[in-house]
């Protein structure tokens, strides 16, 4: 099991960066702070999912749908949860074969396998499922895969927008420079 | 390697193992080889903590980038650093 190519995440990162550039590019200047946090929030998350394509992930689309929760297709955002919701509940009864018990914690991974590690282990899964977009929807595995994923996508992103913080603070101080 | 089943329901022991390693391996400190023993929730609890982190980083580097954007005189260096980028 291979992670994304380095030519793939060089791709992700210039595609990002760009996506990021012009949503703030033509953001309107008369929002409230709050507004405003939100909105540059909301441009990272989309310019990350669109970047990174809907293939082999669920994040993205999942980022993508939520963010056009607030269009008029609000009614199609119902119709979908509503799928998914159904698709969760045949997922549970599959797992369900081994009493509902959570995969991670039947794994022999855990040094003790007391209640209190088990239901840790469940408190940890639910949090973990919250931090990944669309990880409600998951199975345990697919939350592993999926994790990864998004690790790597962040941790690119947080590269490329130190990136070009620091050159563009740099290239404001030589500005100054420059008057002189 | 040895076969891998990728149908749900049939994840064999070992593409588990791996899963974990690899999400190990990706996160900060990342555990000294042969230290097989991570836990699984030592793992989901380092996991969300560097996502936690990760999001704040890439909120507050945004914020910043907003910021500066948004102060950016058409003519300075940075306005054309950002040109530039939107170009390539």
């Amino acid at each position: 099991m291979r992670g994304p190519s380095n030519n793939t995440m060089m791709a992700f990162k210039r595609g990002f960066l760009r996506s990021l550039l012009l949503s703030l590019q033509s953001s309107k200047a008369t929002m409230s702070l709050e507004e405003r946090k939100r909105a540059v929030k909301s441009s990272a998350d989309v310019a990350m999912a669109t970047a990174r394509g809907v293939a082999g992930a669920r994040w993205p689309q999942a980022i993508l749908s939520s963010s056009s929760s607030s269009s008029p297709s609000r009614m199609q955002a119902k119709v979908k949860r509503c799928k998914n919701i159904v698709r969760r509940c045949c997922h549970k009864r599959r797992r369900d074969g081994n009493n509902g018990t959570s995969f991670f914690a039947r794994t022999a991974l855990n040094r003790s396998s007391t209640e209190v590690a088990r239901r840790l282990v469940k408190k940890r899964t639910k949090v973990l499922r919250r931090m990944i977009p669309g990880g409600d929807l998951l199975d345990e595995i697919s939350l592993l895969h999926e994790a990864m994923d998004y690790v790597v996508h962040l941790h690119a992103e947080v590269d490329v927008l130190r990136l070009v913080s620091k050159a563009l603070q740099r290239s404001t101080t030589s500005g100054l420079f420059h008057a002189f | 390697m040895s076969s891998r089943r990728s149908s749900r329901g049939s994840i064999s022991e070992e593409e588990i193992n791996e899963l974990i390693s690899k999400l190990q391996s990706l996160l900060p400190n990342a555990r000294r080889r042969g230290s097989s023993q991570a836990s699984t929730t030592k793992l989901l609890k380092e996991t969300c903590n560097y996502i936690k982190s990760l999001h704040r980083e890439v909120d507050d580097l945004s914020d910043r980038l907003s910021d500066l954007m948004s102060t950016m005189d058409h003519n300075s260096p940075g306005a054309e650093i950002i040109r530039s980028i939107l170009r390539s």
